[in-house]
């Protein structure tokens, strides 16, 4: 995965990270403020910058870097540019 | 947001349009750099809701900063409405949303058929009634004062049967729209009910605001663009609470009020009519006699002969707006910005009470230059645009309008005022000639709504300068010995409503009251009003036995004129230091009243 596209972008401003913290290590489990709160505003976040909408299975999959990535290039979203 | 550096504005405009938690926190963050003075007054709010408002705190709270306002939310646990407004305010806010929705509020409307169509539907939506009634009685009981702020109930998003929902006077469009009905009601009964229009908000957005998955996962039903424009929206309905909207519109004539150059065209060749594009310049028209009519006074900027101008007023038979609409008309070839400053002093207001609106890039631009306190509505020469911006300005916002406010435009308070500057040699007859009564109140529910626009607008004269909301100025009431009082005033021309007052209240000595407040409004200056509300609480005072008048001015940017009137009144002046001038009366001796003034004093409930 490519550590300066756009979603890891916005995931280390969404959780104040250091910006070259490696795609890798954007995890629900090593992310303490990754909480239920968090989750909803970061779908909010997903949703509206990529527009993407979630299916029921993937949203109980969100839960890193890359699994966020793989939900978005299966809805054909590029995470390149911007 | 305007007064903000460019750093942070672009921080809150990129927050804004990219509706990024990221951004957002990061334009609060900026913010919170400031100091408190560029941050403006401190707001606190708080929010009940019937569904999730804390994802969307750091939006709403952004919006609230730009007003500008140090707000600080405080959001209730879900669902607990009652139990909330049930218990007495100890920090009363300075204003209370409540938000409720249909989903929790009356789910039964949303499966008509399960829930007993259609008379249990109507029994449900009766019991919401009165569920909005009690919520509303209790919250004046336990925090009179405090703005409140209802939410309507919008039409939902995900529902099925969207078409029989509207055949049925039980269906759910009529009882969305009868809840809704009830809501207005309360608001239009009762001046501390406010309506925020949620139902309104989310037929303008349409559907984009909403989110159902986001909904289902945490009861949060907005999507981030939805999240933003929903905090925008109440930050601009709160805005009034501390922003006062603006007292004047000046506005240029050519290619504004009507289409074409009437120095060029002639008056034939200018457009204006029911059809395009004279229709876009009638609208404009309509507009601005609609913001005249109710209070905010229209000046003339225009670079022209005044002659031929005069003419279009006078043969133009499709002209909405009259000559004697505009309260100030300055049709000359000076500068925009002079002419501006001259038509503020005539009508004894700052420049900073006035928005401006000008087809002519060079004028707007000069005028943002030498007057940057005057908000520049428009951008570039578009009449469209010109009738867009009139449309979507909040700079003349209020919450209410007054009998006040609909009465400003008479022409004749601004000739008054003039009369009396001419009328300096025979000052006396002229007064008397005015036949002047005025009525002392005391302060109470029939005119609070006035006393607080008047404590949050009024700048010249105007000892102290304390905004006082309704809260404060309720708590002052409940004061034993206070002495609050307003002055009405009614001349030749006929009913000017409430133009001064004056708030008393005890002090630590005994025997002793403090003037926290004394104003008059700047269209009854110069005849003597401000004595017979004076006279009117001395003699009050007397009666209660009362020994000593303590008070202050305290001087800001705009009230300059009012610097000497304690002295003039007879008071001392004790101490003095940069920002203020402490007076005293001691003992109290009774002021007369000016002989031009008929006088009635009329008590009122408490």
């Amino acid at each position: 995965m490519n550590d300066s596209d756009q979603l890891h972008q916005l995931l280390v401003d969404f959780f104040d990270l250091p910006a070259d913290t490696p795609s890798k290590q954007i995890t629900q489990q090593a992310i303490g403020s990754w909480d239920s709160l968090a989750m909803v505003q970061l779908i909010a976040d997903l949703q509206g910058t990529f527009r993407a909408e979630f299916d029921l299975d993937e949203i109980e999959r969100l839960r890193s870097y890359d699994e966020i990535s793989h939900a978005l290039s299966r809805k054909g979203v590029s995470l390149k540019g911007q | 947001m305007r007064r903000f550096p460019d750093v942070q504005k672009n921080a809150v405009v990129q927050a804004f349009e990219s509706a990024s938690l990221s951004k957002i926190r990061r334009a609060l963050r900026l913010l919170d750099e400031l100091d408190p003075e560029q941050r403006g007054p401190r707001l606190d709010v708080e929010l009940l809701s019937t569904y999730n408002l804390e994802p969307i705190l750091p939006a709403i709270q952004l919006a609230l900063d730009c007003i500008p306002s140090r707000a600080n939310l405080r959001l209730a646990p879900l669902d607990v409405i009652e139990a909330q407004v049930s218990q007495e305010s100890k920090e009363p806010a300075h204003a209370r949303i409540i938000l409720w929705r249909i989903e929790e509020a009356l789910p039964d409307l949303l499966y008509p058929f399960t829930n007993g169509f259609p008379e249990q539907l109507v029994a449900s939506v009766d019991q919401f009634l009165e569920r909005v009634e009690r919520v509303v009685s209790l919250h004046q009981k336990n925090a009179h004062g405090v703005p409140l702020f209802l939410s309507t109930i919008a039409l939902p998003v995900n529902f099925s049967n969207v078409v029989f929902a509207a055949q049925h006077c039980a269906g759910l469009f009529a009882s969305v729209g009868r809840t809704n009905q009830k809501i207005h009601q309360l608001a239009t009964r009762d001046g501390g009910v406010h309506v925020l229009d949620v139902a309104g908000w989310a037929a303008f957005e349409g559907k984009s605001h909403a989110d159902a998955t986001l909904d289902l996962m945490a009861r949060q039903p907005l999507s981030a663009k939805g999240q933003v424009a929903l905090a925008l929206f109440i930050a601009r309905c709160l805005r009034p609470l501390i922003v006062p909207g603006r007292k004047g519109l000046a506005v240029d004539l050519d290619n504004t009020l009507w289409g074409g150059v009437v120095g060029e065209d002639g008056v034939a060749g200018l457009k204006l009519g029911h059809d395009f594009p004279g229709n876009v310049h009638m609208r404009i028209q309509r507009e601005l006699l609609e913001l005249r009519n109710r209070g905010v006074l229209l000046v003339v900027l225009s670079k022209n002969n005044e002659p031929d101008v005069r003419q279009v007023f006078d043969s133009l038979p499709e002209m909405l707006l009259k000559w004697e609409d505009f309260a100030v008309r300055k049709i000359n070839w000076n500068h925009k910005h002079e002419n501006l400053r001259e038509a503020a002093r005539e009508l004894g207001l700052g420049v900073d009470s006035f928005a401006f609106v000008d087809d002519s890039d060079y004028e707007r631009e000069q005028m943002r230059q030498y007057l940057p306190e005057v908000l520049i509505l428009n951008e570039g020469s578009d009449p469209l645009q010109t009738l867009r911006s009139l449309w979507e300005t909040d700079a003349f916002d209020s919450l209410a309008v007054s009998v006040e406010d609909r009465l400003r435009y008479r022409d004749y308070t601004v000739r008054a005022v003039r009369d009396v500057e001419a009328h300096q040699d025979d000052l006396e007859a002229f007064l008397k000639s005015l036949e002047m009564e005025a009525t002392i109140e005391e302060i109470g529910p029939s005119n609070m709504e006035r006393v607080v626009t008047m404590l949050g607008k009024t700048n010249q004269f105007n000892l102290t300068t304390r905004r006082h909301g309704r809260g404060q100025v309720q708590a002052m009431l409940e004061l034993p010995g206070s002495i609050l009082l307003t002055l009405r005033l009614r001349d030749k021309f006929g009913e000017q409503g409430i133009v001064a007052l004056s708030l008393a209240v005890p002090s630590n000595d005994s025997n002793a009251l403090q003037i926290d407040s004394f104003l008059v409004s700047c269209r009854a200056l110069g005849r003597g009003v401000e004595d017979a509300l004076w006279s009117a609480m001395v003699s009050r005072a007397l009666a209660q036995g009362v020994r000593k008048l303590d008070a202050e001015y305290r001087a800001t940017a705009k009230n300059a004129l009012a610097a000497k009137f304690y002295d003039k009144v007879g008071l001392q002046s004790v101490a003095r230091d940069s920002s203020a001038v402490q007076y005293r009366l001691e003992p109290i001796e009774a002021h007369p009243s000016p002989s031009w003034i008929v006088v009635h004093n009329r008590s009122n409930e408490r």
